[in-house]
């Protein structure tokens, strides 16, 4: 089990080659699919002919009219959405991944510092305000970045820093964010409180074109990927991975900012999404093992799609009428997650 | 309640004999609720007994709706406190207020002594309304689920605050004024109707909602009528299939909700093609009262005005 003990591997064997370009082509293509079949369902019938007319017309190859309804709800309802729940699914599991190596914490996910708390309180400040979308994406990640600065202050205060001390600030913070949330759901008024019930739940009918978050999210795998085999020495723990020379320190500085900021794009998009950050990468970890050149990627490439065949569910199971996304990501995450667990017989988790 | 000047015109006017006849029947059940041992019995909308020795003098409003009825039902004086949102009419904002109508201060009721509370089944928590009824205060409790219904409430409210003459009187006025609207535009050129509750998230009414029959009194179709919610919420595609004739939305306040006008960029469906997209306020439309009055007779010009886009169409 050479990928259990990553940090010896100074490079790729071509049989680890192999294995990679297996599981990273085999999930790109399982986002591919999901990304058709989320464009080809919902209430319009739209058929693969339109999108291919569309794209021709798009790119300049065709000049022969498109379907004009199917042209609009597939370039103005669907994609933006889709694309916006790949990218989504993306940081949500990056975060999570990142987050449970920074913790040493198989518990840990993206929320557990309280990004999305903090997000919350900005978001339904804005809805019991009556502000427009706009408003409310921006508290959010105003409140999420709080979050952010706040833990990091708090964990460092006094002078001590450790994951656990960060651990613990997180979680107490979290848990006062729940508190104003719940102050706040109770005060709201009926036709608001439908509205922050949808955003706590994780909900992308909200979501645009994601735009800068993509670009973050490009940023981020890059960075990641950087941070691979450094991250796979801290799996032997910190005294070994100082002595083969990680500074680990600014590692952890790292990795909590990247996490933090990743959760915090995601939940300015799509609300605070269940679940998916936890159980995705438990997921790829007991598929593939632990080698984070390997991991980061797939893990990126399968919340990616789980989320988008979730959101597909979420607005198709029982149209017209919508569930929350976050409804049915746990819905498939669990059973996947107990199956991959009940047959693994590593000893990782 | 100047805001309902036009609508008091035809009060005196009758709709003929049918009305009356009815009304007559509704004052002799009024009257034989009423005879029993100098007391009050009556029966609320869940079919529960509720017995006052006497009218009430002190009666707590549990629901915005209600408070807004026994004003119009000439007991607005005898209400000595409310629910939050209590907001219409304009001295209903001044009374003393014992919580939002999901969270009720009980302690704070049982203090002012109230001689009867008006609770609202789908508003308030069941729990909450089965405590005051252990304390022995009366309990009435409504709701509203026809439009037929609110009549009926007003005179009720009447004859346990012995207001009759005027809860009587605007009562009649409410069944003349919906009886006109509905003969004069019910059996119309149907209009098909989407009905716009919320826009984030997209939430629409079923058949079993209030607003449901104001779309039909109108003759209008609801294109979400058979969904199985009362609220459903739903997406633009939806929107996009069933294709509605008229789009009409309430928001939050008195002014039209700016994201009505997001609709302009769906010009497939037939609502924006013809520009109808209507505006009521939710106090006209939303709220179980007399007002609703006000917001029929709002989407019934409304709907005229789509029959004639409608026309003009093969």
């Amino acid at each position: 089990m050479t990928q259990d003990r990553p940090g010896k591997n100074v490079s790729y064997s071509q049989q680890q080659k192999l294995r990679a370009l297996f599981w990273l082509g085999g999930l790109a293509l399982a986002c591919i699919l999901s990304l058709m079949l989320s464009l080809l369902t919902g209430s319009i019938d739209v058929v693969i002919a339109d999108i291919w007319q569309l794209i021709q017309y798009q790119t300049g190859l065709s000049h022969s009219p498109v379907n004009a309804l199917s042209a609009t709800v597939i370039t103005e309802l669907r994609l933006p959405r889709s694309l916006s729940a790949l990218v989504v699914g993306a940081e949500l599991a990056l975060a999570g991944c990142l987050m449970q190596v920074l913790l040493r914490n198989p518990l840990a996910d993206p929320y557990v510092l309280g990004v999305s708390g903090g997000a919350a309180v900005g978001a339904l400040f804005s809805i019991m305000a009556g502000l427009g979308s706009f408003w409310v994406s921006g508290s959010a990640f105003v409140g999420a970045l709080t979050n952010l600065l706040l833990v990091f202050g708090l964990s460092h205060a006094s002078g001590v820093w450790s994951p656990s001390r960060l651990l613990l600030t997180g979680v107490v913070t979290a848990a006062g964010w729940g508190a104003v949330i719940s102050f706040m759901l109770s005060i709201g008024e009926d036709n608001q409180l439908r509205g922050m019930l949808f955003w706590l739940m994780g909900d992308l009918s909200r979501a645009t074109l994601p735009g800068w978050h993509g670009l973050f999210l490009l940023i981020s795998l890059t960075i990641s990927a950087l941070l691979a085999r450094p991250l796979n020495m801290m799996l032997r723990g910190e005294l070994q991975a100082k002595a083969l020379g990680v500074a680990v320190y600014p590692l952890q500085i790292t990795l909590y900012l990247l996490a933090s900021v990743l959760t915090a794009s995601a939940v300015t998009q799509a609300g605070s999404v269940g679940f998916l950050g936890l159980v995705v990468p438990h997921i790829l970890r007991l598929s593939i093992g632990s080698d984070h050149r390997l991991l980061l990627p797939a893990t990126a490439l399968a919340g990616a799609c789980l989320l988008l065949l979730a959101d597909t569910l979420a607005r198709t199971l029982i149209a017209p009428q919508q569930l929350p996304v976050g409804v049915i990501t746990a819905f498939i995450g669990v059973p996947v997650f107990l199956w991959v667990l009940q047959k693994s017989n590593r000893g990782t988790i | 309640m100047n805001t309902s000047a036009p609508l008091l015109q035809p009060r005196n006017l009758g709709s003929g004999y049918l009305v009356k006849i009815f009304v007559f029947f509704l004052l002799g059940c009024s009257i034989a609720m009423s005879a029993h041992a100098g007391g009050i019995e009556l029966q609320d909308d869940l079919n529960n007994k509720v017995v006052l020795p006497q009218p009430a003098q002190r009666i707590v409003s549990l629901a915005p709706s209600v408070t807004e009825l026994l004003f119009s039902a000439g007991a607005g004086s005898k209400v000595v406190a409310a629910v939050d949102y209590s907001d219409f009419p304009e001295e209903a904002k001044t009374l003393p207020r014992v919580g939002g109508y999901t969270q009720l201060d009980i302690e704070r009721i049982l203090a002012l002594r109230p001689d009867v509370v008006i609770g609202w089944k789908s508003g308030n928590h069941p729990a909450a309304l089965e405590q005051l009824r252990k304390l022995n205060i009366p309990v009435y409790i409504t709701e509203t689920r026809f439009l037929d219904q609110i009549p009926t409430t007003l005179e009720r409210f009447g004859l346990m605050a012995g207001t009759q003459a005027q809860a009587q009187q605007e009562a009649e006025h409410f069944r003349n004024t919906l009886h006109r609207l509905k003969t004069q535009y019910q059996h119309k050129t149907p209009v098909r109707v989407f009905y716009q509750v919320w826009n984030q998230p997209l939430i629409t009414i079923n058949r079993q909602n209030l607003i449901n029959q104001v779309i039909e009194a109108c003759g209008g179709q609801n294109v979400f009528a058979e969904l199985n919610t009362i609220a459903p919420r739903i997406d633009v595609e939806a929107v996009l299939k069933a294709n509605p004739d008229a789009i009409v939305a309430s928001g939050m306040g008195i002014e039209r909700p700016e994201w009505l006008d997001e609709w302009l960029k769906w010009p497939a469906i037939k609502a924006v093609k013809n520009h109808q997209l209507h505006f009521i306020p939710p106090g006209h439309i939303q709220r179980q009262t007399v007002r609703v009055l006000l917001g029929t007779e709002r989407l019934c010009q409304q709907l005229e005005q789509t029959r004639h886009t409608m026309d003009g169409q093969p």
